[in-house]
């Protein structure tokens, strides 16, 4: 066996060679491993060197305060020096707690009506705005303008909007001679209120997502359905639906995650009220966090809501069937 | 060294760290107060007025004392206190900085402050009113000194008073009118009014809760016991101010959206003229007369068995951590001597908590002629009222009373479970940890 012979036979990895090979070709193979060692260690040393900064960034205002939450959340707190262990008693406070169940049950609704809403709205959208409507930089360009805008400054327009009194909305309603919406005393009005501000925020985000996956779909699949007699809605049940899958799928996690912690809107539009009737987690951790110093309870809310969304986002990844379904 | 992409890539990320931990508000205060003796650092949020005061204020403390150097730190209200209890957290605070009479005893009553008992000269409690003084005490020490005062009168729509007919309203805090002509004026305001327009607008939105304590002590009322720990307020007074205040939504005197939790301000509705009155403190004045296109005026806050008010405004504290409490003392002090004092409230439309200011009154540089209401207001306010609101427990009584007036207010909650509420969540914010 040729010294070459062997060297080829060591580079295929587990692979059995039929004689010993000799002294010679031991050390080449050794030599030639070494190499190989080498320079994949220094191609791990440079990707571990790129992904440095962000992990140093990443432990340091993700994870460390994420740790740091979990163990304050087993401790009893009064806002300012160190707490004091206090086991699952946040927790056992918790499962009785009207406000945190109320809580919880608004940030679901929310999650349940604005992750499907925003989703269907933004495809809606991205569908007509990929078809050959006129003016259609200009519709894109406004459905994505509230992108641009901060939640506190989007929700200050809503405050404008649905002030009760002097807001838009209910002005409109009285000049038309319609019955005014309590938007900000009435607790389903509010609720509402807020469901529609956050639509108006994130319809043009989902809407974004859609049309980069819209673009990305072969014309040619349309035409040959077209010429199969597959109509509008087939096309769009049959083969848009199905083909925006990831899209879809990032869009839910991104979707949920942004409803389970939807804050700055709620803060600034109803501030939770009237009656903890537009309470969610978010306002209320910080509530309990900022406002009474109870750091424990809040950190203890925090974590059921790292707990929830890490469920629902494991869920879902083990249940969708369309989340590899990228070239 | 050679530079290649690596370097640069470390460099550039070793170069980005502290601006990125300076954005997030880790890093230490500009001004290193450990490191420069004569060095305080003094943080504060502020209108312009204030802090145009402030500013003049540290020019001629440090005019006078040679060598000492006080670095101002103006951050918005939304981030202040966020913000002083990361640093209070993180053993970084700075040496001076500006509380609401409210969140004093927060503070205070977990040893973060100063104890100035020892620092002050002799004498120096006699400087201020005795409601002022008790504002700053906790367990019977001062752990900071009272800067100015600011409480709430009755600011209404001169055209829209006259129109329904009301043209005699109150000059003198004896004469204010009682709680029954009060809700004779809201009747009759609401008798001449359209339906989307109201008699009254109530500022206890947000922290502003603790404005609808003055209900409380009119009636001659207390939320807690004379110990500052016991619940007091399931009495007499207290229904008497559950019932009146809870009557403004119920009979339409006041608008809906005017609850305690409603992110609409009373000042708004009435800046908008959605209300014809409303309760407002001074420091509204300098807005209220550059932007407002209608006639006001001004009033006493209605009298129940006795007149009272909300002790608002701001003390100035020092941290316990300061390194210089020497000259921190010496700040505080400074600022609240009478020329001080007096020049801050005039120009920032507040009132001094000094009795000799008090005694000889104030002119505001904004419509002067407002000041003796606001200063004769402020009067009312006695100690057993503030020392009550100073309690270190504050924050979380604060929480108690938006939830049980809210839900007296916009849930029709009865006036007795109402107290029965109150009395169970104060006495559950005093419990000892």
């Amino acid at each position: 066996m040729s010294t070459a012979s062997a060297s080829a036979t060591a580079s295929i990895p587990g692979s059995v060679s039929a004689a010993a090979p000799s002294a010679t070709a031991r050390t080449v193979a050794s030599s030639g491993r070494g190499g190989r060692r080498r320079r994949l260690w220094r191609a791990n040393l440079a990707g571990y060197a790129f992904l440095t900064p962000n992990l140093v960034l990443l432990g340091l205002f993700v994870l460390f305060p994420l740790v740091s939450a979990v163990v304050i959340s087993f401790e009893k707190t009064n806002g300012f020096g160190s707490g004091t262990f206090a086991g699952l008693d946040n927790y056992a406070r918790l499962a009785t707690d009207p406000v945190f169940w109320r809580s919880t049950f608004n940030t679901a609704l929310f999650t349940a009506l604005v992750t499907p809403l925003s989703m269907l709205l933004g495809l809606g959208a991205a569908v007509l705005l990929n078809s050959v409507l006129p003016a259609r930089g200009l519709f894109r360009s406004i459905l994505i303008l509230p992108m641009a805008i901060s939640g506190v400054a989007t929700a200050l327009i809503g405050v404008l909007v649905f002030d009760q009194n002097n807001g838009i909305l209910d002005k409109l309603l009285r000049f038309a001679g319609l019955q005014t919406i309590p938007w900000q005393s009435g607790g389903a009005a509010a609720f509402t209120s807020v469901v529609l501000v956050t639509l108006w925020w994130r319809v043009g985000f989902n809407m974004l997502i859609y049309l980069a996956g819209l673009q990305s779909i072969s014309p040619e699949l349309y035409e040959a359905a077209r010429l199969d007699g597959a109509g509008g809605w087939q096309r769009f049940r049959f083969l848009t639906v199905p083909l925006v899958g990831p899209s879809s799928f990032f869009l839910l996690i991104m979707n949920v995650i942004y409803s389970f912690q939807v804050f700055d809107i709620v803060f600034v539009l109803t501030g939770g009220g009237p009656q903890n009737a537009t309470s969610v987690l978010v306002t209320y951790a910080y509530n309990n966090g900022f406002v009474t110093r109870d750091q424990g309870y809040a950190a203890a809310i925090g974590v059921v809501l790292l707990l929830i969304t890490l469920v629902f986002t494991a869920v879902q990844w083990r249940a969708s069937r369309t989340r590899d379904l990228v070239d | 060294m050679e530079l290649n992409r690596r370097t640069f890539l470390l460099g550039a990320g070793a170069a980005s760290l502290p601006l990125l931990l300076a954005g997030c508000g880790f890093a230490p205060p500009a001004a290193d107060s450990t490191a420069a003796t004569g060095t305080l650092t003094f943080t504060t949020w502020g209108t312009d007025a204030e802090l145009a005061g402030f500013k003049a204020a540290i020019d001629r403390f440090q005019k006078a004392n040679s060598g000492a150097t006080v670095n101002l730190n103006a951050v918005p209200y939304g981030q202040m206190f966020t913000n002083i209890d990361a640093q209070l957290q993180a053993g970084n605070p700075p040496d001076v900085f500006r509380v609401p009479y409210y969140t004093f005893g927060s503070y205070a009553g977990r040893g973060q402050l100063l104890d100035l008992s020892t620092q002050l000269e002799q004498g120096f409690s006699d400087n201020f009113t005795p409601q002022a003084w008790a504002a700053v005490q906790n367990s019977g020490k001062p752990y900071g000194v009272p800067h100015h005062t600011d409480t709430s009168v009755i600011l209404y729509n001169k055209d829209a008073l006259t129109a329904a007919g009301i043209t005699n309203i109150p000059t003198t805090l004896d004469t204010a009118w009682s709680w029954d002509e009060f809700e004779q004026v809201m009747k009759t305001l609401r008798g001449s009014l359209p339906a989307e327009k109201y008699p009254f607008a109530y500022n206890w939105q947000g922290n502003g809760v603790t404005r609808w304590l003055s209900w409380l002590f009119e009636s001659n009322g207390r939320f807690l016991s004379e110990d500052l720990l016991t619940p007091a307020i399931d009495s007499p007074a207290g229904t008497a101010a559950v019932d009146f205040t809870k009557n403004f939504f119920t009979a339409g005197y006041v608008p809906q959206n005017n609850s305690v939790k409603s992110t609409t301000l009373a000042a708004d509705t009435w800046y908008a003229q959605t209300s014809a009155m409303t309760s407002g403190g001074a420091f509204l004045i300098p807005d209220a007369t550059s932007t407002l296109d209608f006639e006001w005026g001004a009033t006493f806050s209605p009298r129940n068995e006795r007149s009272a008010g909300d002790f608002g405004g701001n003390a100035l504290v020092a941290t316990a951590a300061t390194t210089q409490p020497e000259l921190a003392t010496k700040f505080l002090a400074f600022m609240t001597e009478q020329e001080e004092m007096s020049q801050f409230c005039a120009s920032a439309s507040l009132l001094p908590t000094r009795a000799d200011l008090i005694q000889s009154g104030i002119d505001f540089a904004v419509r002067p002629e407002l000041s003796p209401i606001f200063v004769g207001q402020a009067s009312s306010v006695q100690a057993q009222d503030s020392s009550q609101v100073a309690s270190p427990n504050m924050s979380k009584i604060i929480t108690v009373l938006q939830n049980q007036l809210e839900e007296a207010f916009v849930g029709g909650q009865s006036t007795a479970d109402t107290l029965a509420n109150m009395t169970s969540g104060i006495a559950a914010a005093t419990a000892p940890a």
